[in-house]
């Protein structure tokens, strides 16, 4: 017997999957917001103190990015209240959790593009009599930030997938949805692709967000800033030629 | 020339004691004593590793010397006058304060990628002079035109080659003007057929009374242009004086064979 693909049944049940696009959409969101926060934190933490005071941070990122999400969601999600005493609505304990989880991961990201700025280019700003706070905000913030672009793009797609993890502790998102479809019309390959489809469509679009911030802020000079140039440069970003702004 | 300069026209520009500087176990500076009055040109002739750029840093304090002391027109770089009268090591808005007077030139340029032609020399008097962006920008169009750049005003410093972005930077300091300016290798890293350019931009300077220390390999530039040429060997000012005299009768040994594989016939 042939096997039949049954996409109508996803069809028919779509309602209930863009219900948990909505909820992933918010986790993610929360996740990448509280994750640049606690990210930036520990990056200059990292840099600014003493090594000594900085075990901590470092522990913290090593843990975070050496055991499986998973183990860290249900870990915070059930330990937490046990060892604490305190109660977090699911909600916040999942965005915790991933925030904490994202936020070892870009803090690393943060650090080595503040590193990498040119000594050069600090000095050069000391000799012109620059204080250490205008150094920062001139010239080591906008040279970070502009070259961190693709690699807290990256963080931030990996941020999407992981929130599929939280359907394990009932979290009606994406893919909770989806299997509550499959439990009932015992369908997963159909489902699993569309659910997978979906994924992707989110994080392109967040690639392709993170596209048009390299050109935004890609430093060559440009005398043509119309829609249309945006437009041409972000969908040849898109077939993956190679990208203007770059220098 | 700022109101720092005029108060003080009797005073010595720079007047170095006994700088100390060490990394590690390696003495870099063996105790250089060094004045350069207003209006000076000195140039500092050596081999690599001698000496001479720590001793350019040492005078903006981009290195700290372990011992030894700069006075900048009388004021201890690096220090300031505690409430009690004594000499304690500067705030970092001191220090700062103090820098914006001395100008200074980098072998690699340094120029800040992110920024514009324009926008690398009105930064400094924004955010140090606090000048309106109208004010800095007048100026900073005055200074690209000083050097012949004003074209190239709306560039990026990446798609400028070495000597215009080295052009660039001497522009950004002149802007600031400063009381001492220092360069350090200006023309090192530029291709052969581009060092004219910034020697003719040097040496204008110098024409106009600017008070300039020098690093140089530039023998030509040395000769012509400096009132005083300085040979350091080792952490030591091994020899020094009258720019025409040292080039013809140098009287040490060690310059006399430095000269010599620098092609000084």
């Amino acid at each position: 017997m042939e096997f039949e693909f049954r996409f109508d049944i996803v069809w028919n049940n779509l309602s209930l999957l863009l219900e948990g696009v909505q909820t992933t959409i918010i986790l993610s969101l929360l996740t990448m917001v509280l994750g640049t926060i606690i990210g930036l934190f520990v990056a200059i933490i990292r840099l600014r103190v003493k090594r000594l005071y900085a075990i901590p941070f470092i522990i913290y990122v090593e843990v975070f990015r050496g055991t499986p999400g998973l183990i860290q969601i249900v870990w915070i999600y059930y330990c937490l209240p046990i060892v604490t005493g305190f109660q977090l609505g699911e909600l916040t304990s999942l965005v915790i959790a991933m925030a904490l989880n994202v936020g070892a991961y870009l803090s690393e990201v943060f650090r080595a593009g503040i590193q990498g700025v040119d000594k050069g280019h600090i000095e050069a700003a000391a000799a012109l009599g620059f204080q250490p706070g205008q150094i920062t905000r001139r010239v080591v913030v906008p040279q970070a930030a502009y070259r961190m672009i693709p690699a807290i793009g990256n963080v931030f797609v990996s941020a999407i997938k992981l929130s599929s993890l939280c359907s394990v502790l009932g979290m009606a998102e994406l893919m909770y949805q989806g299997q509550i479809i499959i439990a009932n019309f015992f369908r997963p390959i159909e489902v699993f692709t569309v659910v997978a489809f979906i994924y992707l469509i989110m994080a392109y679009s967040t690639s392709l967000f993170m596209m048009y911030l390299e050109w935004k802020f890609a430093w060559v000079r440009r005398s043509d800033n119309s829609f249309w140039e945006k437009f041409k440069y972000i969908s040849r970003a898109a077939f993956s030629l190679k990208p203007q702004g770059d220098i | 020339m700022s109101s720092l300069a005029k108060d003080s026209e009797n005073k010595l520009a720079v007047e170095i004691t006994d700088l100390h500087k060490s990394f590690g176990s390696l003495e870099v500076l063996k105790g250089i004593n060094l004045c350069v009055r207003p209006g000076e040109v000195i140039c500092m002739l050596g081999a690599s590793g001698s000496g001479k750029s720590t001793l350019l840093r040492c005078i903006n304090q981009l290195t700290i010397q372990d011992r030894g002391e700069i006075l900048i027109y009388g004021d201890p770089i690096g220090f300031e006058q505690s409430a009690d009268g004594k000499k304690k090591k500067a705030r970092t808005g001191i220090l700062a304060k103090q820098r914006s007077h001395i100008g200074f030139v980098f072998q690699q340029f340094n120029l800040w990628p992110h920024r514009t032609v324009l926008g690398n020399i009105t930064d400094a008097l924004i955010v140090v002079k606090k000048m309106t962006k109208g004010q800095a920008e007048k100026i900073a169009l005055e200074r690209l035109e000083e050097v012949g750049l004003t074209d190239w005003k709306d560039e990026y410093p990446s798609t400028l080659s070495g000597g215009q972005q080295q052009r660039v930077a001497i522009a950004r300091m002149l802007a600031m003007e400063p009381d001492v300016m220092l360069f350090d290798e200006p023309t090192s890293a530029l291709d052969p057929e581009r060092v004219g350019e910034v020697i003719d931009v040097m040496r204008a300077l110098a024409q106009k009374g600017h008070t300039m220390i020098l690093a140089t390999h530039e023998l030509n530039f040395a000769r012509d242009t400096a009132d005083r040429a300085i040979f350091i060997d080792q952490g030591v000012i091994v020899e020094e004086g009258p720019a025409k005299d040292f080039f013809a009768n140098p009287k040490s040994e060690k310059l006399r064979s430095f000269l010599k594989r620098m092609g000084n016939g």
